[in-house]
């Protein structure tokens, strides 16, 4: 057996483990619960009166720019791992090139900084 | 089997042409999927993530087995270059729907002059 | 080595099945999660092809950060997507012809193509040197050797970063925004004068002994609305007029 996939046999352990549980819970309660569902009963309870509107609420677009920041900084983070773990190999051209990296999105910060694109008002 | 140790082992064990089927499966899904879901822009943009993710499987699956670590620096290129894409697209549905009210598709064809 | 195809079979068939959920999915939301499965066990397939790093980015950015961005915008706007399903019925076929199309040219290609179930791996490929990790290897290939690409990602991620901001980010005059360094500099002086207030003289025409160190501390411009009508509240003449054209 090769060492890279045995050193992550205990993750498929987990999954397989973690998969069977979950489904035998589903499984289960599928089948040993007595489901007798009717309209009245599958619908929504909201304090006896009908439901007002749709469960389902609109987001502010406030959460949306700050998770598409999380994606930025996210895949900027993505790339300082290989370099942090090769920066003896690479030298001063990769220190250097990450510099350059880093500055470009530097830009960005400080432009999403200014415009306020951090404050939450 | 063959006894080279250059190829990536997992790649020994399954062989290449597992990998490139399932990667043209997940082709033909995401174009499948943007021509059945022609009217909802969010189910055509995960069908492209499908098609890159294919795209991806691919360069990973040939870099294993050609012993040539280029593809999973492309491959680590495109995941960039594919999210940066989902960021701003969503940003512009988000925008669209947000001037018209809607994202159907066949509307957009009113942004020609 | 039969472990290894037991679970590349497990995580092809979940990738499929889930993939081909995301497409005919009538929830969004639903089409979304398969598509956080799909991620997972495209994550599988990687690490056992032997790209490791590559496996644990696509966990890390996809299911973490590309899919919860696909699930706020489905969330966020608020459409009617049975609507949007409407079209599916007419559209089936013709996608349907297409993906046929597209599986059967690929069939043909594989069919006249020599599949060779080993390929020579090229010997002088710059692939993983003896001893070292695939995240190490891939750092010394990227900084130097693809140091372009990797610099033209750095401006693709700022595009990004501006584009959402100039496309999302909307100014909200009504907004109360936090000026923290507005904060800090303001100092007493500027907002608090010293009233002093003799005993019996009442709450009117205090300000002739403003010069006093005893007293109290009170804003300039009065207590606003507060004070306003009736209350104890000490104000000066200035304020009076503005109070009485501001309750007009």
């Amino acid at each position: 057996m090769h060492t890279l996939l045995t050193d992550y046999f205990p993750i498929l352990v987990f999954i397989v483990i973690a998969a069977g549980v979950s489904g035998a819970m589903l499984g289960g309660s599928l089948l040993a619960g007595w489901q007798k569902p009717y309209p009245e009963k599958v619908s929504a309870y909201e304090c006896g009166f009908e439901a007002f509107d749709d469960a389902r609420r609109r987001f502010d677009v406030r959460f949306y720019l700050v998770s598409i920041l999380f994606i930025i900084f996210d895949l900027e983070v993505a790339f300082l791992f290989p370099w942090a773990i090769s920066l003896g190999h690479i030298g001063m051209f990769g220190f250097l090139s990450m510099l350059a990296f880093l500055g470009v999105l530097t830009v960005g910060f400080v432009y999403e900084w200014c415009k306020g694109a951090l404050d939450w008002e | 089997m063959a006894t080279n140790t250059l190829m990536a082992p997992g790649l020994q064990a399954v062989g290449l042409g597992p990998y490139l089927t399932v990667g043209a499966i997940l082709l033909v899904l995401g174009v499948f999927g943007i021509f059945l879901n022609r009217k909802n822009i969010i189910i055509i943009m995960m069908s492209i993530e499908l098609i890159l993710l294919s795209a991806n499987l691919n360069l990973v699956a040939f870099s294993g087995a050609l012993n040539e670590l280029s593809g999973q620096v492309f491959t680590l290129f495109t995941l960039t270059v594919a999210a940066a894409e989902a960021a701003i697209g969503l940003a512009i549905v988000t925008v669209y729907f947000r001037n018209r009210g809607s994202i159907q598709v066949e509307d957009v064809t009113l942004m020609k002059g | 080595m039969i472990l290894t195809q037991i679970a590349f079979y497990l995580f092809a068939t979940v990738l499929v099945l889930s993939a081909a959920m995301v497409v005919s999915a009538r929830n969004p939301v639903h089409a979304v999660l398969f598509l956080i499965l799909g991620f997972f066990n495209a994550a599988g397939l990687f690490l056992i092809a032997g790209a490791e790093f590559l496996a644990m980015i696509l966990v890390i950015v996809y299911v973490g950060a590309v899919a919860v961005l696909f699930l706020f915008v489905v969330m966020m706007l608020d459409v009617n997507f049975t609507q949007l399903r409407e079209g599916v019925q007419r559209y089936a076929p013709v996608g349907a012809a297409i993906g046929v199309v597209l599986l059967a040219e690929l069939v043909f290609t594989v069919a006249r193509w020599q599949v060779v179930p080993h390929p020579a791996p090229i010997a002088a490929g710059n692939g993983l040197p003896p001893g070292i990790t695939n995240t190490e290897a891939l750092g010394r290939l990227i900084y130097t050797d693809y140091v372009f690409l990797f610099q033209a990602c750095g401006l693709v991620l700022m595009v990004a970063m501006i584009g959402a901001i100039v496309l999302t980010l909307r100014e909200r005059p009504s907004a109360k925004r936090q000026d923290v360094s507005k904060q800090h500099a303001r100092m007493p002086a500027d907002t608090m004068e010293m009233m002093s207030l003799s005993l019996g003289a009442g709450t009117t025409g205090n300000h002739a002994l403003a010069a006093g160190r005893d007293g109290f501390l009170r804003p300039h411009d009065g207590y606003g609305a507060v004070a306003d009508e009736g209350g104890p509240g000490v104000r000066a003449p200035e304020d009076h007029e503005a109070d009485h054209h501001h309750g007009a």
